[in-house]
């Protein structure tokens, strides 16, 4: 099947098979191996990206499903060659190790502090704790996004 | 872990996706939000001969009151409810449950009507369907029929739907106003599916219960509603000892099964705990 | 300010912050094949007949092998080791003749697309003749049991005993003896990248290149060297970036040798990337011991004597190079933990059942003794009535007392145990602690402080094997530094990289003992043919065994770039001082030349160099610290016990640690944050559950509970900067410690919030099911009725 869609702001058409995962479609197809591929069973949230602007695990949704759809994916979060402020705020406090979990995490706490601007510790360890990452203790990436939500606050 | 093969159909209305069921005459499977499902197929532990992808239905995604009711569309995302006014306004309890479903991620594709039909017994959705008495309506090639929560559930993973018909709608009466709610859950890790959880509502006037619902996740193969214990707090009142006699009769009423998490003692013996916060906690919120 | 000690911020984090790191699954080849892999559903069965015909035959498929087809391709795995007591037996790459745990490898498909290969896997057909699973150690000890490995005539892999003294003979006189039955089930890893590989064959030059996702490039281009008669020298095996390592990719793993031997038959190259389903059930998996221990104490609290016998559930197979005794050796080496210990007898045995084998995991063993010292200490303290803390306070190891040699021949070099212990207890407001548990306990809240202490041995060098008895020398590293004629470093590693930040750590070691800029140094590491001869990344040995290979490098190209600068400069090598990639002369007047014209130089060859100094400018070293050194750490957590859920909340954990001379402080205090993250699901959420027939009941995430952000608390770290004595720059090994400490910290927390109700903390982790049964099930008192009473009996024994 066709399937014809943007990511990044950049439009794409490949064809598969209809059972191809949407994450694979994107690694092999597209050659973006920015988003991994963690468990393919929606619990690690390694391969989370933005579908239409919100997070979605890309391991269990099928490349065909996002036929015409717009996709972020963590190739895509610089602006003009620079870190993106939430990207900066991970390399600033540590918030990644292996880096393995990084993207998903990253395009999560994303769609999270869209939804919660200003949120308290609690909420922020609530809201990523939709990925797994095994090396930080989860630390640094809750320094980080504290520190990124008052960065993307202000103006 | 990749998916079997299969065909794919992505119909613009519901009335093509029933003709594409008809065609496959129960070897095809509805793909809503797929949360469940495709985990499923990746595993290959699920191998429709087609995958009827319900996600380019637009008319099957909305929140409308109507009668007393507040009208969902199945392919309503969890996350969409979770952020609607109405549903904040008149439906606290299912707001509240939805902020327990998986994770943000998870409910940006799940929908309401997935979530009911899968019929995992540990899910919050099935629960506050039978704790607010709710119905759905499916569509099948005979028409459309409504079916009470009490009538849905049949057991693990399985609905009273037929293989030709479709969930379409979910019904859920407006909570009346000053009526109390919560949901109780314990999982072991945050996101996950419950070991136990209780949907309670409680409408008062002062101490006295004018109405109590509970309902368990996780507590037996279907969502249960725990009526003998309502009927205590509807007849005793809302005191302490009404509510251990409730949260009590709760744990008797259940038939929890034992899996790696958690015995089925364990999950009685939670059931009653549960009972017992969620209703002092529903009552904390009740006004009247 | 030094670059060693400064918090640099990461130099790889711009690739994995951007999608542009590179991990195995990332890399495409030209003519590149995929693999899947038939898993046995059986736990322990003979294979009657494969017949691969169909998967051969299906489309996208270029190949299809089993475990006779394999044979004449490559040499079974076998992990030797001169252990007297220690049986090696043979792993096959495929099953050969029968299986031993549900998920070994049966067949290997190669095709066109990883979902054609899965497709193909289908279509194999093998008549299985299911037999006797043995499901635990005591059923695989027993006489009479089924055998896993005929040949070596029993389960019993292998048994080993350390003793000091006459631990029986103290028990029978001791003041206080408390013991128990001890068990920490099995545990997995859970990196989040899972175990991938791609082996490319190069028929022109007989070249095989492996990258794997591994932590140990040197020792698999050893072993696969070997393996498949290749000459070590045209074998290449690069770790690119890697997905977490916390030792489960610190072995050889079947699937390894498979997609090279498959690489080299069909001439294409053939990647394998494991799945989720693949990693549960086949990556090494660690701890799952029984543990009796009886510890002995004077009447003041003094440790006489500790005995303990340890039965190891080693898995279907011994992996090499660790063999089957990694973990459990270690449990009987550090049983006594960092305490004055006169008597003591430790015995292990390690059985095989039909489960996926043990291997090195994080903290290694001492996760497993670190609980039941620490556990047995708090139980003694109970029995005398004496503040835990002051209990091991009296015990420790005193500054005075170092070099000590503990009860299992090991030798602490130095550390600050007491101190650590001390600063813990002041840093975790100890007795306010206690006062508000106090106090919660009259609310019917259940608040609970528990400590641990533990030493580890990092950075082992050759005196002691990694492994004892293994067929492998892990004692030593190498670094090569070169700086090139522009003047900028390169320093490569036989090291691997799994996220420790060794491209920013080890570049700052080069930089400050070089004398340049951080941002002119770029280390290279995981990459066989790139690096001088290592083994990779295990064992807390990085900082210390690399950081000193780096150093000794570093030095030697400093000293010649200084004698070439003295030659420009026209002075005397003692007047000049190599900072920021310049040398300068000392009161010099701004007389100064450039690292690069230094450089320049050095290439330019005879004629602008001194007279008879060989041209180049870089150096290779290697380091082997001999015995190694001891980190120590004291770990304080505090827990809220909701007895009618059984839930568990950490509302407190504080680490006081001590691993030396710090490199960069963002690193150290990453390290011990993850490591105590892991020691927490440890202690609370993960475990491997098989059942009775050997099928994993935990083969998915939703099944094996990793923490998430919410379940681990906000963790505090200190550090005690106490320099090793014995290691070059003075670094001490930090990656597993925070594992170690916390299960034993966590499990006394619980402990200490129950003891009113008579509860002992014997299994971990302590699931909420556990605690049910503790609580409710098992004639513990009512916590509700009795709270008061209990209170007093605290405030007397507190008195």
């Amino acid at each position: 099947m066709t399937v014809r869609l943007t990511v990044n702001g950049v439009r794409h058409e490949g064809r598969c098979e209809p059972r191809k995962l949407l994450v694979d479609f994107l690694r092999e197809d597209l050659g973006l191996t920015g988003t991994h591929v963690g468990c393919e069973h929606g619990i690690c949230g390694a391969c989370t990206i933005l579908v239409n602007g919100e997070a979605a695990r890309s391991c269990i949704m099928f490349a065909v499903q996002a036929d015409g759809a717009a996709l972020t994916t963590v190739e895509g979060l610089m602006r003009d060659g620079k870190l993106h402020p939430l990207q900066e705020a991970f390399r600033e406090h540590h918030g990644l190790q292996c880096g393995f979990c990084t993207p998903g995490m990253l395009l999560t706490a994303l769609d999270f502090l869209r939804t919660n601007p200003a949120p308290t510790e609690a909420e922020i360890r609530e809201g990523v704790s939709a990925v797994l990452c095994r090396c930080t203790g989860y630390h640094g990436i809750i320094k980080a996004v504290e520190a990124a939500a008052a960065q993307l606050r202000t103006p | 872990m990749k998916p079997p093969k299969f065909d794919y159909h992505a119909p613009a209305s519901v009335d093509e996706a029933l003709a594409l069921l008809g065609r496959y005459g129960g070897d095809a499977k509805l793909l809503a939000g797929g949360q469940s499902l495709v985990p499923l197929l990746n595993f290959r532990l699920s191998r429709p001969a087609a995958l009827v992808d319900l996600n380019r239905i637009a008319s099957l995604a909305y929140v409308r009151e109507h009668d007393g009711q507040v009208r969902l569309g199945a392919m309503t995302r969890q996350r969409t409810i979770e952020f609607d006014p109405l549903v904040a306004r008149k439906l606290p309890l299912l707001r509240e449950a939805t902020r327990w479903v998986g994770h943000l991620p998870i409910r940006t594709r799940g929908t309401i009507g997935g979530s009911i039909a899968h019929a995992d017994p540990s899910a919050e959705y099935p629960a506050v369907l039978t704790a607010l008495e709710g119905q759905v309506v499916a569509r099948g090639p005979k028409g459309e029929r409504v079916v009470t929560a009490g009538d849905l559930f049949r057991t693990y993973l399985t609905t009273s739907l037929e293989p030709d018909e479709i969930l379409v709608e979910v019904r859920l009466p407006a909570m009346p106003p000053g009526a109390g709610w919560a949901l109780e859950e314990f999982a072991r890790r945050h996101g996950d599916f419950a070991i136990i959880g209780i949907a309670a509502v409680i409408v008062r006037e002062g101490s006295r219960c004018t109405k109590a619902r509970l309902a368990t996740a996780g507590a037996g193969p279907v969502p249960l509603r725990l009526r003998a214990a309502e009927e205590i707090l509807e007849r005793d009142g809302l005191g302490d000892a009404a509510i251990e006699a409730a949260a009590r009769r709760a744990s008797e009423l259940v038939s929890p099964d034992a899996d790696i998490h958690a015995s089925a003692e364990y999950r009685r013996h939670l059931t009653g705990v549960l009972t017992k916060r969620a209703i002092k906690r529903a009552l904390g919120v009740a006004r009247g | 300010m030094s670059l060693i000690g400064a918090p640099v911020r990461r130099l790889e984090d711009a690739r994995l912050l951007t999608g542009h790191g590179r991990f195995v699954a990332d890399i495409v080849l030209p003519r590149m094949l995929h693999a899947a892999f038939l898993r046995s559903p059986h736990a322990h069965a003979r294979i009657h007949h494969l017949d691969l015909g169909r998967a051969r035959a299906a489309p996208g498929v270029s190949a299809c092998l089993g475990g006779q087809d394999l044979k004449p391709l490559a040499r079974p795995i076998r992990a030797e080791s001169r252990m007297k007591g220690y049986h090696a037996t043979d792993f096959p790459p495929l099953a050969v003749g029968k299986v031993r745990y549900a998920g070994e490898a049966v067949a290997a498909v190669v095709g066109e697309s990883r979902y054609a290969a899965e497709d193909a896997v289908e279509l194999i057909d093998v008549g299985w003749e299911p037999l006797a699973v043995v499901g635990s150690v005591e059923a695989a000890a027993r006489e009479g049991s089924p055998l896993l490995h005929e040949e070596a005539g029993t389960n019993v892999l292998l048994a080993r005993a350390f003793v000091q003294g006459d631990a029986e003979a103290a028990l029978s006189t001791a003041a206080v003896v408390v013991g128990d039955r001890f068990r920490f089930h099995r545990h997995a890893g859970v990196t989040m990248e899972n175990r991938a590989c791609l082996a490319d064959w190069d028929a022109g030059g007989g070249v095989l290149t492996l990258w794997s996702s591994t932590q140990v490039p040197g020792l698999l281009r050893d072993a696969l060297a070997e393996l498949l008669d290749v000459p070590a020298h045209r074998v290449r095996v690069v770790a690119p970036d890697v997905g977490g390592g916390f030792g489960v990719k610190s072995a050889l793993y079947p699937e390894e040798v498979t997609v090279c031997a498959l690489a080299r038959l069909l001439g294409r190259p053939v990647k394998w990337v494991g799945d989720r389903r693949e990693d549960l059930l086949t990556s090494t998996q660690a701890w799952d011991e029984l543990i009796d221990a009886r510890l002995g104490l004077a009447a003041d609290g003094t440790l006489s004597a500790l005995s303990a016998r340890v039965l190891a559930d080693v898995g279907a197979y011994s992996v090499h190079p660790w063999t089957a005794s990694i973990e459990v050796i270690q449990v009987i080496s550090f049983l006594p933990g960092p305490y004055r210990l006169p008597h003591y007898r430790g015995e292990a045995q390690g059985v095989a059942t039909n489960k996926a084998p043990m291997g090195p995991y994080r903290g290694v063993g001492r996760p497993v003794s670190t609980f039941v010292t620490e556990a047995l200490l708090d139980r003694a303290a109970r029995r005398l009535g004496m503040d835990p803390v002051e209990l091991r306070l009296k015990n420790l190891v005193r500054p005075d007392e170092f070099p000590y040699r503990s009860p299992s021949g090991v030798v602490w070099d130095g550390g600050s145990f007491v101190e650590s212990l001390e600063r813990a207890r002041e840093l975790a407001g100890y007795a306010q602690a206690r006062e508000e548990q106090r106090r919660a306990r009259e609310r019917k809240r259940w608040l609970g402080i528990g400590v641990a202490v533990y030493v580890e041995l990092t950075g082992v060098g050759s005196a002691i094997p990694a492994s004892p008895g293994a067929a492998i020398n892990t004692g030593t590293e190498g670094a090569t530094v070169r700086v090139d004629p522009g003047g900028t470093v390169t320093a490569t590693f036989g090291v691997a990289c799994h996220g420790q930040g060794h491209e920013t750590t080890l570049a700052q070691v080069v930089a400050a003992e070089v004398g340049t800029r951080l941002e002119d140094v770029r280390v290279i590491e995981g990459d066989t043919a790139a690096s001088p001869t290592g083994t990779g990344t295990y064992a807390s040995r990085t900082a210390v065994i690399a950081g000193g290979a780096a150093m000794l490098a570093s030095r030697a190209v400093k000293e010649k770039a200084l004698r070439i600068a003295a030659h420009q400069l026209e002075a005397s090598v003692e007047d000049l001082a190599l900072e920021d990639g310049r040398a300068s002369v000392r009161g010099g007047a701004g007389r100064s030349v450039t690292l690069r014209e230094i450089a320049a130089a050095a290439y330019a060859g005879a004629k602008r160099l001194p007279q008879g100094m060989e041209p180049g400018l870089e150096a290779t070293r290697f380091y082997d610290p001999y015995f190694g050194t001891a980190s120590n750490a004291s770990h304080v957590a505090v827990v809220e016990v909701d007895v009618e859920t059984c839930a568990v909340t950490l509302r407190r954990f504080v680490v006081v640690e001590d691993c030396g001379r710090i490199i960069n402080p963002l690193i150290v205090e990453g390290q011990a944050i993850g490591g105590v993250a892991q020691g927490v699901g440890a202690a609370l959420l993960e475990e491997v559950v098989y059942d009775g027939d050997g099928q994993l009941l935990t083969g998915t995430l939703m099944d094996y509970l990793v923490p998430t952000a919410s379940e681990v608390p906000a963790i505090e770290v200190h550090h005690l900067e106490r320099p090793s004595p014995t290691t070059l720059g003075g670094f001490k090994g930090v990656g597993e410690g925070g594992t170690i400490g916390a299960p034993a910290a966590v499990a006394n927390a619980i402990a200490d919030a129950l003891a009113p109700l008579g509860v002992e903390i014997t299994e971990l982790p302590v699931t909420p099911e556990r605690l049910f049964r503790l609580v409710h099930c098992s004639g513990a008192r009512e916590p509700a009725k009795t709270v008061g009473g209990l209170s007093q009996t605290r405030d007397e024994r507190d008195a």
